[in-house]
């Protein structure tokens, strides 16, 4: 029979997406693209990351974020989407609570915009193509792990 | 057209092909078209406005789109289905954003559309008054073909 100890980890780690009482980090996911917010699910939820629930546009984020705050640890936000674009509902959630941890995630890197989402409040950007190993490192960053 | 417009949208296209497919992408010799051209079956077209104006288009063959869709999923997908539609139009968000930040770096100033996805056999596209510029990229997973309209704002 093979046991646990016949395979004795080296580094030995708890989850990233583990809080220090066990419970996850629960994320909401504002993202029109299907095949991103899947990117983005797979990556989180491989390092115990719950992922509430996923929004397809900005007003629907925003709609979210107030429904289920104070119940939501993170959210990752596109920039580009139909309704309403990222930054107005990187705006809108920082006026709600001020301490919302919202990451943008976009493909455009253009400077002056990376610039305005942090001065609006974002704790960090991401530019796609989405590496998992990015995003698990800045998301950790973000949750002051 | 211009040729700095171009180099971004080659550049771009080269870097995301070989980031989100691995493997070896080869690309091909550019050419020019100005008249009504056929399309594979698989297009996605983003619309650019500002400082200039025109559309790119991502042209490509179904089977190709499948199987490029089916490597940035990780899985094999069995239908083009939504989830590889919305695959192929993130491909094409990918390459033209990362051009577009590279045009603004340069000082261009304009803004993109969402890509629009077509599919259907026998498509011809027809632009009046501007000359597109092809640009053939070989993947593992067949071709892509890079179609750039830019002119200056008139």
């Amino acid at each position: 029979m093979i046991s646990k100890q016949d395979f004795p980890a080296i580094n030995e780690r708890p989850p990233e997406g583990l809080k220090a009482d066990g419970t996850p980090y629960r994320v909401l996911v504002v993202d029109d693209s299907m095949f991103v917010a899947k990117q983005i699910g797979q990556i989180l939820t491989s390092e115990g990351y719950e992922i509430v629930t996923t929004a397809t546009d900005g007003l629907d984020g925003v709609e979210k974020y107030k429904e289920l705050c104070p119940n939501i640890d993170l959210v990752t936000m596109d920039i580009t989407m139909p309704k309403m674009d990222g930054i107005t509902a990187l705006e809108q959630i920082m006026a709600f609570d001020k301490n919302a941890k919202i990451v943008m995630i976009s493909a455009l890197g253009k400077e002056e915009l990376v610039k305005k989402a942090l001065l609006l409040g974002a704790k960090n950007y991401i530019v796609k193509p989405l590496d998992r190993k990015k995003v698990l490192e800045r998301i950790s960053t973000v949750l002051g792990k | 057209m211009r040729v700095e417009y171009i180099n971004p949208f080659v550049e771009a296209a080269y870097n995301i092909l070989t980031e989100v497919l691995g493997g070896e992408i080869k690309r091909g010799e550019l050419y020019l078209k100005s008249t009504s051209m056929p399309v594979m079956g698989v297009a996605a077209l983003v619309g650019l406005a500002g400082d200039v104006e025109g559309r790119v288009i991502f042209d490509m063959s179904l089977d190709s789109a499948m199987k490029i869709a089916s490597q940035m999923n990780g899985e094999q997908l069995q239908t083009f289905d939504d989830l590889a539609k919305a695959t192929i139009t993130e491909l094409a968000n990918l390459i033209t954003a990362q051009a577009v930040t590279k045009l603004h770096d340069l000082g261009f100033r304009f803004d993109l559309t969402p890509p629009a996805l077509f599919t259907g056999d026998n498509m011809e596209i027809s632009d009046h008054e501007v000359e597109a510029l092809i640009v053939p990229m070989e993947t593992d997973q067949g071709k892509v073909e890079v179609n750039v309209a830019i002119r200056d704002r008139m």
